[in-house]
């Protein structure tokens, strides 16, 4: 594996190990998904640039917009629960248990 | 909900799903999966009550986290085969993380932990989108690369879930999680047969969507939560009370119901490819699912009159005809005669 690979391969991983491993805070969770999908776009970018393929331009730039609405929602879910359960504190997320 | 919204949140749903199961690009696919995640956050959140955006923050965290999966399996399969197309899956550890997302996306065991917590949180009408049309897309994509993937991954999943599926379901008093556990063992029983026949999948989901509608729509009009609830709902509707002993039933899989013939096609489908054992072990997980399904259906039915009870009657008032849920129970409990019929459609 050539090292850039090596390296988008690491910063994906690294990012979502920080999403499954998140402890306190919900905002941690939400910024460790953000870093995934920068960590997607930067090959995304890469990608038509090594195969000669302008077509695939608009890709990282879709990528790109789906990914921030998805953190504009993450912060409204974010704002959401700490009107409801007073912090966002994931011990608080408790009110479901089995 | 202000109208509006509702419209276009349905509008979203409905275009998501279309999106993803059209497609042949793996960023288009993604792009649906995005779409849908992003337009029932709204229809989950609805009502604003704290259980409500507890279940969204949930499932919107698990479905983002899978959906990235999905986006980066795809681009490490075209690092490696220069192929976008989702039929052309064939790199290894691509593979392997869209399995795992998928699984993710679908509540397969061991990724199942939000999805009776999410199903708990939201109204009757939402879980019953989160079980069916949001399943679609996922089983979409796991179809169109089925070929591609490990057979063995696969039939871990599929039994582990028909597993604790069964298992934890025993335990729940709540309607919406006993069905989400139902939802979760049959996605375990779709997924057991996928490598080998990815038409009886699809049958298997069809059949499943039907059944599980009707029970939802059910519950929705008679209002009911839990299973104390269920006990003395007999006065409103006797006449849905009574059918829908069938209904559970026919999910729960029992000849001559609708819902053994999905069950019997896999179970001949595993044996012809010499898989007796797992044909065995799931189906001997799913009598699990039958001791919850027939104390739902005693529950509903079996206190009906002239049994008789000392709880307060409910009073009963004129409820509207609902032709949807007439229609759904009567095909999920009788169509196992034409299941010949059936199965050449798929």
């Amino acid at each position: 594996m050539s090292p850039l690979h090596f390296s988008f391969y690491s910063a994906f991983t690294f990012s979502s190990l920080g999403l499954a491993f998140h402890r306190t805070h919900l905002i941690s969770a939400l910024l460790c998904l953000e870093s995934m999908m920068l960590s997607m776009f930067v090959p995304l970018s890469i990608w038509p640039v090594e195969n000669q393929t302008p077509s695939f331009t608009l890709v990282p730039i879709l990528m790109l917009a789906f990914s921030a609405c998805e953190a504009g929602t993450g912060l409204a879910m974010l704002v959401a629960s700490t009107r409801t359960h007073g912090s966002d504190h994931l011990h608080n997320l408790n009110l479901l248990q089995c | 909900m202000n109208p509006h919204a509702k419209l276009i949140s349905s509008m979203s749903l409905i275009m998501g799903t279309s999106i993803t199961i059209s497609s042949n690009h793996w960023i288009l696919a993604w792009t649906g999966l995005e779409i849908n995640t992003l337009a029932i956050i709204p229809l989950i959140s609805k009502s604003h009550h704290p259980r409500a955006i507890e279940a969204a923050v949930k499932y919107f965290l698990t479905q983002s986290t899978a959906s990235a999966l999905i986006l980066f399996s795809s681009m490490s399969n075209a690092w490696s085969t220069g192929q976008w197309d989702i039929t052309q899956l064939n790199h290894p550890t691509s593979c392997l993380l869209l399995t795992m997302a998928i699984a993710i996306k679908l509540g397969l065991v061991p990724f199942h932990f939000w999805f009776p917590e999410v199903l708990q949180g939201s109204s009757l009408t939402t879980a019953l989108l989160l079980s069916t049309l949001m399943k679609l897309p996922p089983i979409t994509l796991l179809l169109l690369t089925s070929q591609s993937l490990n057979p063995t991954l696969l039939t871990f999943l599929a039994i582990s879930s028909a597993l604790v599926g069964g298992w934890m379901g025993l335990n729940q008093t709540q309607t919406r999680k006993i069905l989400a556990f139902s939802s979760i063992s049959h996605l375990g029983w779709m997924i057991a047969i996928i490598a080998y026949n990815p038409q009886l999948t699809i049958l298997t989901f069809a059949l499943y969507t039907m059944m599980t509608t009707a029970v939802f729509l059910s519950l929705a009009q008679i209002k009911v939560l839990k299973l104390s609830t269920m006990l003395i709902s007999w006065t409103k509707t006797p006449m849905l009370n009574a059918t829908m002993m069938l209904t559970l039933l026919s999910l729960a899989g029992l000849p001559p119901l609708t819902g053994f013939m999905p069950k019997w096609l896999i179970i001949q489908e595993l044996t012809k490819q010499e898989m007796t054992p797992t044909a065995t072990i799931i189906s001997m997980l799913s009598l699990l699912g039958l001791f919850f399904y027939l104390r739902l259906a005693y529950h509903s039915t079996i206190t009906l009159p002239p049994n008789s009870s000392n709880h307060m009657k409910l009073w009963r008032t004129n409820k509207a005809l609902s032709t949807l849920t007439a229609i759904l129970t009567a095909t999920s409990t009788s169509l196992l005669p034409l299941s010949p019929l059936i199965i050449t459609m798929f």
